[in-house]
């Protein structure tokens, strides 16, 4: 049975080399072909090179002022304040909305670093100013973030930037 | 774990135990302990306070200005008895890290489960075999209606809504959560003083004895894992870890959260830590990739 199968394999190769290869032999002689042949070069592959994309974020330049895009710059100057908000990948200040259950408006800050309960105070005291009520507010210690209801990214933003961070 | 496990188990008895005899000793006398277990009546080495002592390594990567990086001991293989001399600076964001015990647990349980194949299978009952034809009647004889002597109702029949064939538990944790892990794990390791740098993997002795013994003298617990990048291992480390169960070596780019938690103590060599700091910082400033990884970037570590 092996036998048989392998030589019926055999056969069917044999007969698609000679498929392919009638074609050749017969226009060989008389028309060369239309494409030209390959050539490898090295010393244009610069421009291969250039083409390829990196994947690190630069640093941005050094902006003393707000941008005119409206970014700010971080304050260098280390802050005597018992916490940190870090900027996120993107350089931004990473306090952004989310929506749960269609209509349950909140806005997070996220990566804060050191006393987050002393952020969450001031905040409070923030958002009691702005709003004129004291508005839910939830801390999560483990992944460091602050969660409270109400869209206030933008005010946020700027509060936190003018902290310096 | 244990350790933990142990100090609260002493603690609760031991107290009611002071306070009636106090000639009673801490640990219940029925308490097996293990022979090399990690935390007995040892020296720990504690981190380090003193920080006028030489740095040999500082962060190849900008630590952010509100951190700084952290000094640790660098130890050796070599020298028995001596204290380490020097120190080390880790980078903060790699081995200082927020505590996230949930992503431990998320990559644990990915790195078993990504590579499961269930091969649970039970027949139904158009495999069992037999059963086609009608058993009895559909009226007159008194019986509940039956079409199959197969089916899941009947003894020997086959089996409703059983498990089918093989079953492929694979899925990816999303690569930052992976990263993300690693740090932590390494973070906690370190915070635990299960973590030691050494300066490198040469030992001079290739007697896998001369390792058993060292790191029982220095209370390294039962099972060690050495990560050294791959260039800097030498004949003598090879041979003396290629038979033992509990001491095992793995090249840099095998580090992973399992290995990290599985075994006591981790050593990491310098070669190693500079390894890992690249490739996991690198993911900290990243944009989202363009397409996969095994395709070119032209600034991937």
């Amino acid at each position: 049975m092996a036998a048989r199968l392998l030589r019926r394999t055999a056969f069917d190769v044999l007969k698609t080399a000679v498929r392919i290869q009638r074609p050749c032999s017969g226009s060989a002689s008389a028309v060369t072909s239309q494409y030209p042949g390959i050539t490898e070069s090295h010393d244009e592959y610069h421009f291969v090179k250039r083409l390829i994309p990196p994947l690190q974020v630069p640093n941005p330049p050094k902006h003393t002022e707000v941008t005119p895009s409206g970014w700010i710059p971080p304050k260098h100057t280390p802050s005597d304040l018992p916490y940190f908000v870090r900027r996120s990948r993107m350089h931004n200040i990473p306090v952004y909305t989310d929506i749960t259950h269609g209509n349950r408006q909140m806005t997070v800050i996220r990566k804060i670093e050191g006393d987050i309960w002393a952020l969450e105070a001031e905040v409070r005291d923030f958002l009691t100013q702005l709003k004129g009520k004291t508005p839910a507010i939830q801390v999560n210690e483990i992944n460091r973030t602050i969660r409270f209801k109400g869209y206030f990214d933008k005010e946020l933003q700027t509060w936190l930037a003018e902290k310096g961070f | 774990m244990l350790r933990g496990l142990l100090v609260s188990c002493s603690r609760g008895p031991g107290v009611r135990l002071l306070s009636s005899f106090s000639s009673e000793p801490l640990l219940p006398p029925n308490l097996i302990l293990p022979p090399g277990l990690k935390d007995g009546p040892t020296k720990i080495h504690r981190p380090p306070v003193d920080l006028s002592q030489p740095v040999l390594r500082t962060c190849r990567f900008p630590v952010p200005s509100h951190l700084s990086p952290k000094p640790v001991w660098l130890e050796s293989l070599n020298n028995e008895e001596q204290e380490p001399q020097a120190l080390v600076h880790l980078h903060p964001d790699v081995f200082d890290v927020p505590p996230r015990i949930d992503l431990i647990h998320q990559v644990v349980n990915w790195q078993r489960n990504f590579k499961r194949i269930s091969h649970a299978k039970t027949k139904t009952r158009a495999e069992v075999r037999g059963g086609g034809k009608k058993p009895w009647t559909q009226k007159g004889t008194g019986r509940a209606r039956q079409g199959s002597i197969r089916s899941p109702l009947w003894k020997g029949g086959g089996v409703a809504h059983g498990p089918r064939g093989p079953t492929s538990y694979y899925y990816m944790l999303p690569l930052k959560v992976r990263v993300l892990g690693l740090k932590t794990a390494m973070t906690v390791k370190l915070a635990q003083n299960d973590l030691h740098i050494i300066d490198s993997t040469d030992i001079s002795t290739p007697d896998p004895q001369y390792l058993v013994d060292l790191f029982k003298q220095r209370h390294w617990g039962e099972s060690v894992l050495i990560v050294d990048d791959k260039e800097g291992m030498s004949e003598n480390i090879l041979s003396a870890t290629a038979n033992s169960k509990m001491i095992t070596l793995i090249p840099a780019i095998g580090m992973n959260v399992y290995s990290i938690l599985k075994y006591n103590t981790v050593l990491l060599t310098v070669g190693a830590v500079d390894f890992l700091e690249e490739k996991l910082l690198f993911h900290d400033l990243r944009y989202s990739t363009l397409y996969n990884f095994k395709y070119p970037y032209s600034d991937f570590p």
